[in-house]
């Protein structure tokens, strides 16, 4: 067992969650049930990939991912905001789309997964941090990440001044806490629900390219394999705020690196493994909602 | 009263036009996928549907493969009726038809019904027990139920590999599957069709549910639940008793459902026992194309049978992948989300022409 490498590990598991919560935080503070997550970050992963493979420019992937999941964050809206439908319907339906869109078009090029590592390298894309890099163990944990992986850390800070100290920040809190009060003061209650949804797309998508592209260029059907409902877990958890979100998101990818660190060291049965993440989620959640049920009787049981 | 009587069967239109809007506009926006890939998207459709709606044979064979559609469907709706999101079904299912598999090549020289019986009652347990868990949590403890059910459906997928690959596997086969059921434990086919024992067994399942849905205390208190749960806590309903009974009842469908399925069509448990999407899944499209109603819930499971078998039919005639009943699938979910006529809308418009209809926000669970 090597602590450094599972150290490394968690930190780069944790990094698509990260931005999966930093991004649907907004949503679930502006009081909407956002569960297609994860339908957008398969697609950010899908799409990324497919870019990257017909252009062979990183960026353009990246670019592309974005837009995609943009698409469908407007989708969702529209069905979700605009029309007053059931969210967790159209959450549904988005998940269901992206994963099927993915297949169809796998089996429409007839691929059994998309390979970019011909036209990407993936060892480039990991940078090597200057003086931290010599530092004996943080080096090997800290440095060789790609891009997104340091974005992700970053993100912490920006969107916690996004979310508490600008006036969008305020009023996405504002509309979620009370949405007829938003109104009456002048606050356009949709435009706020709509730009907390998109900004969620957006960083969904960076998540599913963090993973697909970033790390193995790869795009395998189903790959993101539950980590959109891991974020929404997390943001229950942590009730929205982006610091403790995400030590959430980080404690979840110290759990999935756990289950693949210890997988490699175990027989035939090394596939149970992979269920640690998954009941360590709903230990967590279960523990975290009896706190908050005692502090909250007042309210009713389905709202609580 | 006949004013009423009018007035009923415009709503019952609705209903209808509800579901039929969201249906046509998934299969046109299919045909420009399919176009767009270069096939007539007109004779795929024949292939889709003309064998399994309008064929004999074809339809009995479709009767089959929606029988435990109708029972993931009903499960479906107990749920989401009373606002509570089971999104485990398919869980329970696969939990469920692996638990009948596993006593059905375990015991030995019992006769057919008896061992039938015994498989069916075990995976109905196993259903109700994986549907405890969230149960419980979402009672007593407050905890969201979405996450909790979409956990563990990732956890069992992987539990039950692992014993599909160890413990249970079947040394002879050449891919990763547990042995078949012994031939005491499967339903045998009537009258030469496809059609088994199952079927009818569904069907009386969906009167029973019919029953509990239309004249039951309890159909009452979900529809109650699902309306205003704040108003159906404070009229002194215990709602988290209902919630045990509404997920216990939706666990035990599930498990019915995936061992009828076992034990009328797959016979053992493979990797892919359930299909992509799974039957929990199009239980969730069935349930929501019906209306939460059973008698919904039994034309769309038909409905949905047939384009999902003649779905395996058009990749033999065509270069359309049949990953195309998924696209169609997550279109009419997408568009079944938002009513496009409602009752105020109409009676507004009865009423007022010039007033813009307003419509009630559907409530949607919250965290």
């Amino acid at each position: 067992m090597n602590v450094e490498k599972i150290l490394y590990d968690m930190l780069s598991y944790s990094a698509p969650i990260i931005l999966c919560v930093l991004g649907g935080n907004f949503a679930h503070c502006a009081n909407v049930l956002n569960i297609a997550l994860e339908g957008m970050m398969l697609a950010g992963a899908f799409i990324s990939v497919l870019v990257v493979l017909l252009t062979g420019n990183v960026l353009l992937g990246v670019l592309a991912a974005v837009i995609a999941t943009f698409v469908l964050g407007l989708i969702f809206s529209f069905f979700g905001i605009t029309r007053r439908g059931n969210v967790i319907i159209t959450g549904l339906a988005i998940n269901l789309l992206a994963a099927s869109v993915s297949a169809f078009i796998l089996k429409a090029m007839s691929l059994p997964n998309l390979n970019a590592n011909s036209v990407a390298n993936v060892a480039g894309m990991k940078i090597h941090i200057p003086v931290v890099e010599s530092i004996p163990f943080v080096g090997e944990v800290v440095s060789g990440h790609p891009l997104l992986t340091y974005v992700a850390f970053l993100g912490i800070a920006v969107m916690s001044v996004v979310m508490y100290r600008t006036r969008f920040g305020v009023y996405v809190r504002v509309v979620g806490e009370n949405e007829d009060a938003a109104r009456s003061v002048g606050i356009k209650v949709d435009a706020i629900k709509y730009a907390a949804v998109l900004i969620g797309a957006v960083c969904c998508a960076l998540a599913g390219a963090n993973m697909a592209l970033e790390k193995m260029a790869l795009f395998t059907n189903g790959m993101t394999a539950g980590i959109g409902f891991i974020a929404i877990a997390a943001i229950f958890c942590g009730r929205g705020r982006p610091g403790t979100t995400s030590v959430y998101a980080i404690a979840f990818g110290l759990a999935q690196s756990l289950a693949i660190n210890l997988n490699l060291s175990a027989g035939p049965a090394s596939g149970l493994f992979n269920t640690i993440p998954y009941f360590m989620i709903i230990g967590i959640l279960t523990a975290v909602s009896i706190v908050q049920h005692k502090n909250n009787r007042v309210r009713g049981l389905i709202d609580g | 009263m006949k004013r009423r009587a009018r007035r009923g069967s415009s709503l019952f239109g609705l209903g209808i036009a509800n579901s039929l809007i969201p249906v046509v506009s998934a299969f046109v926006i299919g045909a420009i996928i399919i176009a767009v890939v270069g096939e007539n998207p007109w004779t795929t459709y024949q292939f889709m549907l003309g064998q399994t709606l309008f064929d004999a044979s074809g339809f009995v064979k479709t009767l089959h493969y929606a029988t435990p559609l109708i029972l993931t469907g009903l499960a479906i709706a107990v749920t989401f009726k009373a606002n509570i999101f089971n999104m485990g079904v398919e869980g329970q299912v696969l939990s469920g038809a692996f638990a009948a598999g596993v006593v059905g090549f375990t015991l030995k020289g019992l006769p057919a019904p008896v061992h039938i019986t015994v498989c069916l009652l075990v995976a109905i347990a196993v259903g109700m027990l994986v549907a405890l868990v969230p149960a419980v949590l979402k009672a007593y403890f407050g905890v969201n139920e979405i996450v909790v059910t979409l956990m563990l459906n990732y956890a069992i997928v992987e539990i039950l590999r692992v014993l599909a690959q160890t413990v249970f596997r079947d040394p002879t086969s050449g891919y990763v599957s547990t042995p078949s059921v012994a031939p005491s434990a499967t339903f045998t086919r009537l009258f030469g069709t496809s059609l088994t024992l199952f079927t009818p067994l569904a069907l009386v399942v969906f009167v029973a549910m019919y029953v509990l849905f239309k004249r039951s205390r309890l159909g009452y208190e979900i529809t109650a639940m699902g309306i205003n749960p704040g108003f159906a806590e404070a009229s002194g309903m215990d709602v988290r008793r209902k919630i045990m009974t509404i997920m216990l009842i939706s666990g035990a469908l599930s498990g019915l459902a995936g061992a009828g399925f076992m034990l009328s069509e797959k016979f053992k448990y493979t990797l892919d026992f359930s299909g992509n999407p799974g039957l929990g899944w199009d239980g969730m499209l069935v349930a929501l194309l019906g209306g939460h109603d059973p008698v919904g819930i039994v034309v769309a499971a038909v409905l949905y049978a047939a384009l999902k078998t003649g779905a395996d039919s058009i990749s033999i005639f065509s270069d359309v992948p049949k990953e195309i009943t998924g696209v169609i699938q997550g279109l009419i979910i997408l568009l079944l989300s938002i009513r496009y006529f409602t009752r105020t809308s109409v009676v507004a418009r009865r009423r007022a022409p010039t007033r813009k209809s307003s419509e009630e926000p559907v409530r949607a669970a919250q965290s």
